[in-house]
């Protein structure tokens, strides 16, 4: 009996077998490493619930990494990547449906030698059954909301967002100190 | 009796799978660089020349990992109490810091996952990838203002 059960858990570690999720895809292409378009259904999960069984009712309200769970072959999918080019991840995206089955649309990547598994970047999602897409592009304007002041002023959020400005400010651009910094920048414009 | 050995068996499949305790050292890396090659290989995007976007994806709730040296990257889902892996303010403090990490680990259809339970040892921001790369993306830092 231990002895099923431990296959079934082994069964669970290993990498996904290739498959093709590419059918009716409308994704965008990036160019990216071993990128495939890739449409499929899913259930919607809080990441430290499905593998920890640490299950907050809210799915964590919005601070947790959350994964999709395929319905094809019950393979866990990391989403790593919105579908905004402007260093925004999808959980943000993805919190409005935790819980839920949806149909998202968006590129598989990830170099086979690199990792055994492919990433998800999510560029459109509905609701299984529902008419309407939604664009996987909500980061921005959840982060406006959060920082009212800097959404006002020009440039794009990673140029004026607060935290990430006390940090450069605090211990610079290579994260070296503000002396290392001077010696480079000087170097690095000439 | 063999009925029941395998509802036991498919139990255990929708149960949370067993956690190994393991400690591991290794960088917390922008792990959206890293994998898709956006930015170019895998080299240029780790240390000193990738900080400052490792500071934007962070706060930009890309997922963190941790590279470990063996190559291994573990996604981190929580680090002590603090499940804000979504760009909580904990993963801005240890961007591109090589960190020594005790937790639970968790590996699911080939990709490894760490709960943090603990940092044991934080060395800092020291893999100097500046001095080969310069900054990556190049645009990171401003030009300064003549």
């Amino acid at each position: 009996m231990r002895m099923i059960a431990g296959l079934f858990a082994a069964a669970l570690a290993l990498p996904v077998v290739a498959q093709d999720f590419s059918a009716g895809s409308e994704a965008k292409e990036w160019g990216l490493l071993g990128e495939e378009k890739a449409r499929f259904e899913a259930k919607v999960v809080d990441l430290l619930c499905e593998l920890a069984g640490d299950c907050p009712a809210d799915c964590g309200a919005g601070r947790r990494q959350l994964g999709l769970l395929r319905a094809a072959d019950g393979a866990l999918i990391v989403p790593m990547k919105n579908g905004q080019p402007l260093f925004t991840g999808a959980a943000t995206d993805l919190f409005p449906y935790c819980g839920k089955d949806v149909e998202v649309d968006g590129v598989l990547v990830g170099d086979e030698e690199q990792t055994p598994a492919k990433f998800y970047m999510v560029q459109m999602v509905r609701e299984v059954d529902a008419a309407e897409w939604a664009r996987a592009n909500l980061w921005t304007k959840d982060w406006e909301a959060r920082n009212p002041g800097p959404a006002a002023e020009k440039g794009p959020w990673f140029r004026k967002d607060p935290r990430v400005n006390a940090k450069i400010a605090e211990s610079g651009w290579l994260g070296l100190g503000l002396e290392a910094d001077e010696a480079f920048l000087k170097e690095y414009f000439q | 009796m063999r009925k029941l050995v395998w509802i036991a068996a498919f139990a255990a499949l929708a149960s949370p799978a067993a956690a190994e305790r393991i400690t591991v050292t290794g960088e917390a890396i922008d792990t959206w660089c890293y994998f898709s090659g956006v930015m170019g290989g895998a080299d240029a995007v780790q240390g000193t020349a990738h900080h400052t976007c490792a500071l934007w994806c962070a706060a930009g709730g890309i997922p963190v990992g941790l590279l470990a040296e063996d190559g291994t990257v573990y996604m981190v889902l929580k680090i002590a109490a603090d499940d804000a892996a979504n760009g909580g303010d904990m993963l801005l403090r240890i961007a591109s810091h090589v960190i020594t990490a005790t937790g639970e680990h968790h590996v699911r259809d080939g990709i490894n996952y760490l709960i943090v339970n603990d940092v044991v040892a934080d060395a800092g921001i020291v893999n100097l990838t500046h001095e080969d790369y310069g900054v990556v993306p190049d645009f990171a830092i401003p030009e300064p203002k003549e």
